[in-house]
């Protein structure tokens, strides 16, 4: 049977270098495009993303085991990014970083439904809009969003990622999609 | 008409609301027809939000994997370098003798200058061969990994809290 992540990560903090190069190897494409997801950057995502594996090599043992090793392990990918865009924010005050690249490459990763051609394209416009929109929302309010949508948390999870109350996740995803519905209406 | 439950209508779409709370939130749907528009709307929004995540540009994870092995062992060399003990002890006791040198090696030779303005230049002498050494060149280091330390005690904080 496979070890649980937990049951790695314990032996990560005794420095097995196998359990943690497994640990790696099961996380990384998830670490990658979380923080890619926050980011909208790929070398940046790169880099926090390894970032965040050094501090779990260096932070295992204070991983009580209490959590799920998921739950742990994105606070701390998502805390390197909320602060990577706080000092980003603090150099770069017209937030020159946000929604930068979700442009043109956007309409490229999108799968290609078997639809009319011209509805695709107003469809692609409109989720182009609508993710540029997610980009300008508040850091911790796309956190949430993210966390929901993309990694299917459920709000109690996105809690413990946040670190705070459930009540606020609650706040966070009730401003976060009421600001997107009111874009959207705009552009209809 | 009791306050309309904002804040809950996404856990009630996502099925996380407890039954009591579900129950509460489906009567209010009943008779709040500008809330049960916003469930309609949201339950859309998110449709469109899950089926239109997009995925970042592609990685060679061998290559991610071995930059990231790399970065690691350059963290551990610096790491170890700090908690080395014996350079640590050579540096002090250098700095130690470095200090009496400033101080006693000025007293030896006397000269007709006032005597104070020859141990501060002996010290300021002394003080530039103290600065080559290797301690105080990587102080900066010391200040990222204490940096380092205390975002790491964050975490272990916030796990705790
Ligand atoms: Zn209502």
């Amino acid at each position: 049977m496979e070890p649980s992540d937990e049951a790695l990560c314990q032996r990560a903090a005794k420095r097995d270098e196998a359990a943690f190069e497994l640990l790696v190897e099961r996380y990384q494409g998830r670490a990658y495009r979380l923080a890619w997801s926050i980011l909208r950057n790929p070398e940046d995502a790169r880099d926090l993303s390894q970032e965040a594996f050094i501090r779990l090599y260096e932070s295992a043992g204070s991983f009580g085991g209490r959590a799920k090793f998921s739950t742990w392990f994105y606070r701390i990918v998502v805390n390197l990014c909320l602060d990577q865009k706080r000092k980003r924010r603090w150099w770069r005050p017209w937030g020159g970083d946000e929604g930068d690249d979700q442009g043109e490459s956007f309409l490229e990763r999108q799968p290609a439904p078997v639809t009319d051609p011209v509805d695709k394209l107003g469809r692609d416009r409109t989720m182009k809009d609508l993710w540029a929109a997610v980009d300008r929302l508040a850091p911790r309010q796309r956190a949430a969003v993210v966390l929901q949508v993309q990694e299917e948390m459920a709000t109690y999870e996105i809690a413990e990622v946040l670190k705070c109350s459930e009540a606020t996740v609650r706040v966070h995803l009730h401003r976060a999609l009421s600001a997107l519905r009111k874009t959207m209406k705009e552009k209809r | 008409m009791r306050k309309h439950p904002e804040t809950d209508l996404v856990p009630y779409l996502r099925g996380e609301l407890p039954p009591a709370e579900r129950e509460r939130v489906a009567r209010h749907l009943d008779e709040c027809p500008d809330c049960r528009q916003d469930t309609d709307q949201l339950r859309e929004l998110l449709g469109e939000l899950s089926r239109s995540v997009a995925a970042p540009p592609a990685v060679n994870w061998a290559r991610y994997r071995a930059e990231l092995h790399q970065k690691l062992d350059a963290r551990r060399e610096r790491r170890a370098w700090w908690w080395r003990p014996l350079p640590l002890a050579l540096a002090t006791s250098m700095a130690g003798v470095l200090l009496f040198i400033a101080v006693w090696g000025g007293r030896q030779v006397p000269t007709a200058g006032d005597p104070v303005t020859f141990e501060e230049a002996a010290i300021a002498r002394n003080l530039g061969l103290l600065e080559q050494y290797q301690v105080v060149e990587r102080l900066d280091l010391l200040e990222e990994d204490l940096d380092l330390m205390s975002d790491l005690d964050g975490l272990a904080a916030g796990r705790q809290g």
